[in-house]
């Protein structure tokens, strides 16, 4: 292997595999003076997706693109119907659209509350934080396997995956998301039936995780309201969490280049929800996808000469390259890494509570998390808004036919982050295929200028005490960017 | 110290009552299509049988059939099956890391040697020696055959694991490739479906945890109770296929009257699996109930069959358990609304020109 020289008393760390991820990841530290100096991410599994869609009717990207991943699945089932409708020239009906807003929109949310609930928290209950004044609520809360949060929550999302089971008959790998709009009608029994479970999600949340009405979350507008939160609370989760965060630091650790990019999140008739553009050095900006490229330089993928747009790219794995160590490449927008996630989607929406928190301390660990709270609570309380929307007797799919030629692109946003599905086809058959996740932007490697991604950005500095194999900073850090391993490489 | 410890201490460990327990085995029961009086056999055996480890390994997978299982139906069946097996190794769940989930997989294959079963999810890729699934730095293909040296049997969970699924589609780029043809010493139980549906997966690890012996398999190695039916036979739409009563298109109004979804691409007719029975997300719905075909995700190939958006143009000679196929049943039915029967008949002939151009 070839590790860079180091200083003296500098020292190498493979930390791996992960578990609470979801999916295979390896990273490789190294050292120095109790804290990492730098940081390589290795993603470890690779299948070919792009290639397996190459030669196939366009219509089967439905089907096939989705089962990149069991966990974003509705997601990547959304950006495939979008980059179809494109080619199609088409676009969903009203309900359609409203509709497959429900389903990403479950789908992100359970996302949200499972890494808070079963990925993220748990690493509070080790037996290393046994000697500070919250360990005893945070092991009672969320030991793995035996928590009290993190049981009520299973109970939680299973009743909030119903929404998911009676607008497209299954979780995972629903079939109902189509380019003209979804495949099931929500009847008004149907309507009563959702507002019903989202009651049911709601007060579950507002109990246990809160403690306070969601629009209270919603509405945090500053770090004096949090403060205030953490001193006196309501009780909950959440206030626990912002406890141990203050106590740990956890707004110190973890930053990466404060630079974030979203596709937008929940069209609708005056925009998405949540909208599409960037933001860096401060300041909102345009999202414009075509200054997008993906560099191959450190990734184990040929053509390796220069980044290329997606609409360029290819996806040859190159087993015998050795100055690649991941089979993740490297996205970059007009050159640069950008982090992408709940964080991003709400910095680049405006929200005053994480827009002050960027400003004051740059995307920590403990801004991501509170990201999510915030953005859970606020996707929640439109959700109820789009189901009281649908109007069960207008149209629910328009059809459409694909052209012999063409290429359209579909974006979106995932649980976690930016999500594109570029399509050409030649002949009426899918010609090329290109898909760049969120974690492929948070997690990549190095470019050709040896830039490195933002994962391995916000590791650099991170504390290695004495003895540790697997650093608790490095394991805070890596989790709370809710890491998809297998929509990463596909 | 464990080592004669039986489910019932462990679930009693994990705070569950006995009143739950007792209703948890009748729930096993009516789950496995067993009547009321094994209610006692089943609590018996929890009760005086040591616990089988589990040990969960995931290869090359999207961690679907993880995601179906945690969210198996009833609450309490999740908690008793997950208090069986996430306490040894499952790299998503369980609460260690790192090395020490390492060493917990070595400990747990040493005490039980011979004695546990192996669940996996996903599978081995043999090109470039399995570099594209690394485990803990080595090739998963070497960490699923030393795993499965001393297992005592294997569930290959879901259609990855059970015949290769989608990620082995053509071209294979990793060449994926299913359990049974890289371990030929173990019984192996094949739960296919992409995924499976939960309660079929806590259905049968329940079945051997409690049972202590493999289900009835079908030639293929699927477990019988669950597997023996199409979705077609058991299809509430399926009156309206006798009928010839077909959806169009999706949203059309075939589709509003909730009519058959052969003619949008519907695999039910060839396809086993209790999706049609049991049904998905604590019995909520099913794709069919969704306005959509099934796929056939539990069907060995199907993810190379043509596309999934066409009808099947043959169904003969599958079992279909009436003297001929889909469309001459069509055609009699549509015969008598008129009109219909060209249209079908050349959406036929298409699809077959594509099949033969599909299978170059």
């Amino acid at each position: 292997m070839n590790t860079p020289s180091g200083a003296e008393g500098a020292r190498r760390l493979i930390v791996g595999p992960f578990n609470r991820v979801e999916g295979d990841l390896e990273v490789r530290l190294e050292v120095a003076d109790g804290a990492v100096r730098a940081a390589f991410v290795n993603s470890p599994l690779f299948r070919g997706f792009e290639r397996i869609l190459e030669g196939r009717d366009p219509a089967d990207a439905l089907v096939i693109a989705p089962r990149i991943c069991g966990i974003c699945s509705v997601s990547q089932s959304q950006a495939a119907a979008l980059a179809l409708a494109g080619l199609q020239g088409i676009g969903p009906t009203q309900n359609g659209r409203i509709a497959t807003n429900l389903l990403v929109a479950t789908e992100n949310v359970a996302d949200h509350l499972t890494h808070f609930h079963l990925f993220f928290m748990p690493d509070f209950a080790r037996a290393a934080y046994a000697g500070r004044p919250w360990f005893a609520e945070a092991e009672a809360r969320f030991k793995a396997g035996k928590g009290t949060s993190a049981r009520r929550l299973m109970a939680a999302r299973a009743t909030l995956m119903h929404i998911l089971g009676l607008l497209a008959g299954r979780w995972p790998h629903t079939l109902a998301i189509q380019p003209g709009g979804v495949t099931r009608r929500a009847e008004p029994r149907d309507q009563m039936r959702l507002l019903a479970t989202l009651g049911a999600v709601r007060a579950a949340l507002e109990a246990h995780l809160y403690g306070a009405p969601l629009e209270r979350v919603a509405e945090l507008a500053a770090r004096e309201e949090l403060e205030a939160w953490r001193a006196t609370g309501p009780a909950g989760d959440f206030r626990l969490f912002l406890e141990i965060a203050a106590d740990l630091g956890l707004e110190r650790i973890g930053r990466a280049y404060d630079r974030f990019l979203s596709f937008g999140a929940y069209p609708g008739d005056d925009g998405p929800l949540y909208p599409a553009g960037t933001y860096a050095e401060r300041r909102p900006g345009r999202l414009d996808p075509a200054a997008i490229a993906e560099d191959h330089t450190f990734a184990r993928m040929e053509d390796r000469a220069v980044p290329h747009h997606p609409f360029a790219g290819s996806t040859i794995p190159d087993g015998l390259d050795e100055t690649g160590y991941t089979w993740c490449k490297a996205p970059r927008l007009a050159g640069l890494p950008f982090e992408t996630g709940a964080l991003a989607r709400q910095v680049i929406d405006g929200q005053p509570l994480l827009r002050a928190m960027v400003g004051a301390g740059g995307g920590s660990v403990f801004a991501r998390v509170v990201a999510r709270l915030v953005e859970t609570a606020r996707t929640l309380i439109a959700m109820e808004g789009w189901v009281r929307a649908l109007e069960p007797n207008a149209p629910w799919c328009t059809p459409g036919t694909h052209p012999q030629a063409g290429r359209a692109v579909g974006l979106t946003e995932a649980a976690r982050g930016a999500l594109g599905h570029w399509v050409e086809i030649a002949g009426g058959r899918i010609s090329r295929y290109q898909i760049i996740a969120p974690t492929t932007w948070n997690f990549s490697p190095r470019d050709a200028a040896g830039v490195p991604g933002p994962l391995e950005a916000a590791l650099v500095g991170a504390a290695v005490l004495p003895g540790e194999t697997t650093p608790l900073s490095v394991q805070h850090i890596v989790r709370s960017f809710d890491p998809c391993m297998v929509c990463t490489v596909h | 110290m464990a080592g004669l410890e039986t489910f019932y201490d462990v679930m009693r460990r994990q705070g569950i009552t006995r009143r739950s327990f007792l209703k948890y085995c009748s729930l096993t029961a009516a789950a496995l299509g067993l009547g009321p009086e094994m209610v006692p056999e089943i609590a018996h055996a929890m009760e005086t049988k040591p616990r089988l480890p589990v040990l969960w390994l995931h290869g090359l997978e999207c961690t679907c059939c993880s995601e179906s299982f945690i969210r198996s139906a009833h609450p309490l069946v999740k908690d008793v099956v997950l208090s069986m097996i996430s306490l040894d190794y499952d790299d998503t769940l369980m609460a260690s890391a790192g090395h020490q989930a390492e060493a917990i997989l070595d400990e747990v294959m040493t005490k039980y040697k011979g004695n546990y079963i192996l669940a996996v999810e996903g599978n081995p890729p043999l090109n470039e020696d399995g570099m594209y699934c690394i485990i803990g730095g080595k090739p998963f293909v070497d960490q699923l055959k030393k795993v499965a040296k001393d297992a005592k049997a294997i569930i290959s969970w879901g259609s990855c694991a059970s015949y290769g699924c989608v990620q082995a589609a053509r071209p294979n780029p990793t060449r994926a490739t299913p359990v049974h043809e890289v371990i030929f010493d173990k019984p192996i139980i094949k739960v296919p479906g992409c995924p499976p549906i939960a309660e079929v997966m806590t259905g049968v690890i329940t079945y051997m945890l409690t049972f202590d012996r493999i289900p009835e398999l079908d030639r293929q190695g699927r477990p019988k109770m669950f597997y023996s039916q199409r979705i077609h036979d058991k299809c509430y739409r399926r009156p309206h296929f006798d009928a010839g009563q077909y959806v169009e298109k999706f949203d059309d109004e075939g589709a509003r009257k909730g009519y058959c979804l052969y003619k949008v691409g519907c695999k039910g007719p060839t396809t086993y699996n209790a999706c049609s029975t049991v049904r998905w997300n604590d019995g909520v719905s099913f794709p069919i109930q969704a306005g959509h075909g099934c796929i056939g995700c539990s069907e060995d190939g199907f993810w190379d069959k043509g596309s999934w958006y066409a009808r099947l143009s043959d169904i003969k000679g599958q079992g279909f358990g009436i003297e001929a196929n889909a469309d001459q049943i069509g055609l009699a039915a549509t015969a008598a609304v008129g009109g219909a029967v060209a249209v079908h008949a050349a959406v036929s002939a298409l699809k077959r020109a594509q099949h033969k151009g599909d299978a170059q």
